[in-house]
């Protein structure tokens, strides 16, 4: 075939299929959103169209397609109308560089990781777009807040995924054995397709990058969730507080494009932690020579990307599935908290992190030595973080700040009041004065 | 931004170099999603910090002391139902409780039993929306539903006893209106045996011992116990600042002066105390209600008295625990067939006072846990 006609249909197609993926994922995932809460609350969810209400979610968005179109007579006319675009158009372009499989990757960039991550950080401008343009105030408060939110957690997320990158240094080809050609692995590749090869090399094909790096993947997620305004980060649009927050004045078509382009986040997020850190689109089957032998170059191709694409979005779904969980779990961080998480506990984890497997990766020893040491660490690292927080360091993981911080302490309590003696009213009737 | 400067204290809006920042007045309700009804908050906030707050009251006034002057005894309890409505059992046995104070009548045993046994539900049932409806004010959508199933058992019992879920319209001067009908006890029973193994543990689980719910709710809301005696505080609100004040243990009225109430007291004073204050009820309640069923006596359930009721003239006041404090009832007979006049004192209305000396210097998150806290009832704050 035509190189040039082979490369315009592949991107044709890895590009539909990750806008209809967003669309389809996003309308399911918040079906599943509701279904998932439901069955952990007691009770049923969307039950109504289709089977098991599958089709609520389709319908919804029909319906807020078909919403009269509603604007408040105040608002910043062009912002108001732009926020929605600006928010939702970074979702579908980081779709593109998402590893699906081999060939469902349209834009296998050398730079897929900090293509992802500058395009997450465009998502605040819309909210903030959002909350400035509605004219409202709990919008520009919710605004106000995303804006400090998603700057914040935006550091602890790309360190987070620093150490992987520092992995993959030490396993593409020609950086193994004592003697690594420092000409071609003194960094390390930021390549999503080469991080997924990289934890899937003849030699190691089961070395996913969170057995190598767990503190990385739980302060990545952790961040991911931050990053989508999800529980307990929802403080931007915190309903009990912020009424809807920066959605507030939004309905119809403009509220659907926030609502997909948020459910779109949630699903890059995962997708993002599943090559990086679950090891893409390896699984059972996902082998291509097998398939290539067996079926011959064109259909052995197709079965083998058909079975990875489908590893890829299994593992994906599992991170997706814990995004609900948390939000059926736990209760709503308060804004001071939040941003303390951050900046004193996020950020130097992950800063330590750093420095510590850049050390144990740079010892004079074999490569698998090594890099079983800097697992071991970030192993005890990551169990030390989780159960002996409060002991070691004072700072809970919810943010409180340690006692030599802490700068307004609590009033001393005085002495219990002795309690009222319990003076028996009268046995009988007629505890009434009579006039 | 329609924005609006104030006078606010120099020492809570701070000077950052020069920087003038403008204060924001943020209009929270009546339509809102946790101020727990019809509540108005007007709050000035420097950025997210609260400078002070006013409430707005009487968005849910219904006149309802008026009503009962032109309504006869009989028909008091079907009105005094809607002023707290998340305890209209115990606002009954208040309304009924004054009448039979002015007419010198002592409802029968059982009668007085039945009472006790339903006020215990009812209190459950309000702590379960207050506990509910708090984690979905701290953003925990989960625990409103499982406490509104579990509340949702104790209404169903209501039904089948008064044939109401809600304004049960069950308590009359001089005691009850129906006995139980067949298989209600036992069904009583299996509540409170699931209720106690399996539906307060789980909420334990998902609650009390969440970090987050910790952190936001330590040490947030402090009232310290004079304080609380100030303002006339009662109820979990007052206990959980170390005040024993309980109308139940007090000045027991109808079957507490049998059956002893152990009275739940916290010493911290802030937004989790409360909590655990009404979660200490809830398990209190259980044993009293079990105590009921154990010694329920047999005997009539009401006195003979005639509809048209006509007091002597005559005032009392009555006090009974509510799920939110001392709800009393003063009422004046001028001996017709209509009350004088029945004043509610309403422990929402006195315990919602203290609200904006808590939320100054608070940030907007937390007006919500602090509101939330107190649980009020806008029905009950309004009348």
């Amino acid at each position: 075939m035509d190189p040039v006609l082979f490369n315009v249909i592949h991107v044709v197609v890895t590009f539909l299929f990750a806008l209809l993926f967003l669309m389809t994922a996003a309308a399911l995932l918040s079906y599943l959103d509701r279904k998932v809460q439901a069955y952990m609350q007691d009770r049923y969810g969307p039950y109504h169209y289709g089977p098991q209400g599958i089709l609520q979610a389709f319908l919804d968005v029909g319906k807020l397609l078909l919403k009269e179109d509603v604007k408040a007579s105040a608002t910043d006319n062009l912002v108001f109308r732009l926020a929605p675009v600006v928010f939702f158009a970074p979702v579908v372009t980081a779709f593109v560089v998402l590893p699906f499989s081999p060939y469902l990757t349209a834009g296998a960039l050398g730079t897929g990781l900090i293509f992802y991550v500058a395009l997450s950080s465009i998502d605040v401008i819309g909210v903030f777009m959002a909350g400035w343009g509605s004219n409202n105030k709990y919008a520009l408060i919710g605004g106000l807040r995303s804006a400090a939110q998603m700057i914040s957690y935006e550091l602890p997320l790309v360190l987070a995924l620093v150490g992987v990158v520092m992995l993959t240094s030490v396993l593409t080809a020609g950086c193994t054995g004592n003697t690594p050609d420092l000409t071609t692995c003194g960094v390390g590749s930021i390549s999503f397709s080469q991080i997924v090869a990289a934890q899937m090399r003849p030699e190691s094909p089961w070395l996913w990058f969170f057995l190598l790096q767990p503190l990385g993947l739980l302060v990545y997620y952790i961040c991911g969730l931050a990053e989508t305004n999800r529980s307990p980060f929802d403080l931007p649009e915190a309903e009990s507080e912020l009424v809807a927050g920066y959605l507030t004045e939004y309905s119809g078509l403009r509220w659907a494009m926030f609502f997909l382009g948020e459910y779109g986040n949630m699903a890059i997020v995962s997708a993002v932690a599943t090559a990086i850190f679950l090891g893409g689109w390896s699984g059972p089957g996902a082998a291509i020579g097998f398939w290539n032998g067996l079926l011959g170059g064109f259909w052995g191709g197709l079965v083998f990307n058909i079975i990875a694409a489908f590893w890829f979005i299994v593992k994906m779904s599992f991170f997706l599935f814990i995004f609900l969980w948390v939000r059926a779990t736990v209760p709503r961080l308060r804004a001071d908290q939040l941003m303390r998480f951050a900046w004193l506990f996020l950020i130097p984890l992950t800063l330590v992190n750093i420095l510590l497997t850049g050390a144990l990766l740079l010892l004079p020893l074999d490569t698998p030595i090594r890099i079983a040491i800097a697992a071991v660490v970030n192993w005890l690292l990551l169990i030390g973080v989780v159960f002996s927080l409060r002991g070691i360091t004072g700072v809970k993981a919810t943010g409180r700040l340690p006692r030599w911080l802490r700068t307004q302490r609590r009033t001393p309590q005085p002495a219990p009041l002795p309690g009222v003696s319990p003076e028996r009213a009268p046995a009988g009737a007629g505890a009434g004065n009579r006039r | 931004m329609a924005t609006e400067s104030t006078t606010t204290s120099p020492d809570l809006v701070g000077d950052f170099g020069g920087l003038r920042s403008e204060e924001m007045i943020l209009n929270m309700g009546p339509q809102h999603p946790s101020t727990h009804g019809v509540l108005r908050l007007v709050l000035v906030l420097d950025g997210e910090t609260v400078i002070s707050c006013t409430p707005v009251i009487g968005y849910l006034h219904r006149g309802m002391e008026k009503i009962f002057e032109n309504r006869p005894y009989m028909a008091g309890p079907r009105y005094i139902d809607n002023a707290d409505y998340l305890s209209p059992m115990i606002n009954e046995c208040a309304y009924a409780g004054a009448t039979e104070a002015i007419m010198g009548v002592e409802p029968p045993r059982r009668a007085q039993y039945i009472r006790l046994l339903v006020s215990e539900l009812e209190r459950m049932a309000s702590h379960l929306v207050a506990i509910g409806t708090y984690g979905l004010d701290l953003g925990a959508f989960t625990p409103v539903l499982w406490c509104f199933r579990d509340r949702e058992g104790i209404l169903d019992l209501f039904e089948s006893l008064s044939g109401h879920r809600f304004t049960h319209n069950y308590m009359r001067p001089g005691g009850v209106l129906y006995d139980f009908p067949k298989g209600w006890l036992q069904t009583c029973e299996a509540w409170l045996d699931n209720f106690e193994r399996r539906s307060l543990p789980e909420l334990e689980e998902l609650i009390t011992g969440n970090e987050i719910f910790e952190a936001r709710t330590e040490g947030v809301g402090y009232i310290d116990p004079q304080q609380a005696l100030a303002y006339a505080l009662t109820g979990p609100v007052a206990r959980a600042s170390g005040i024993q004040i309980d109308m139940r243990v007090n000045r027991p009225y109808g079957a507490y002066r049998e059956i002893p109430v152990n009275i739940q007291t916290r010493q911290e004073g802030d937004c989790f105390a409360r909590y655990r204050v009404r979660m200490n009820e809830m398990y209190e309640a259980v044993r009293l209600c079990r105590v009921v069923l154990d010694k329920l006596p047999g005997g009539p359930i009401s006195v003979r008295s005639p509809i048209a009721l006509r007091p002597p003239r005559g005032e009392a006041y009555y006090s009974v625990e509510s799920a939110r404090g001392e709800e009393s009832i003063y009422m004046i007979s001028d001996g017709s067939e209509y009350p004088y006049r029945a004043k509610i004192r309403a422990p929402s209305f006195v315990n919602l006072q203290i609200l904006p000396e808590l939320l100054r210097g608070n940030k907007i998150g937390d007006v919500i846990a602090i509101l939330g806290s107190i649980d009020i009832v806008l029905g009950d704050v309004d009348r």
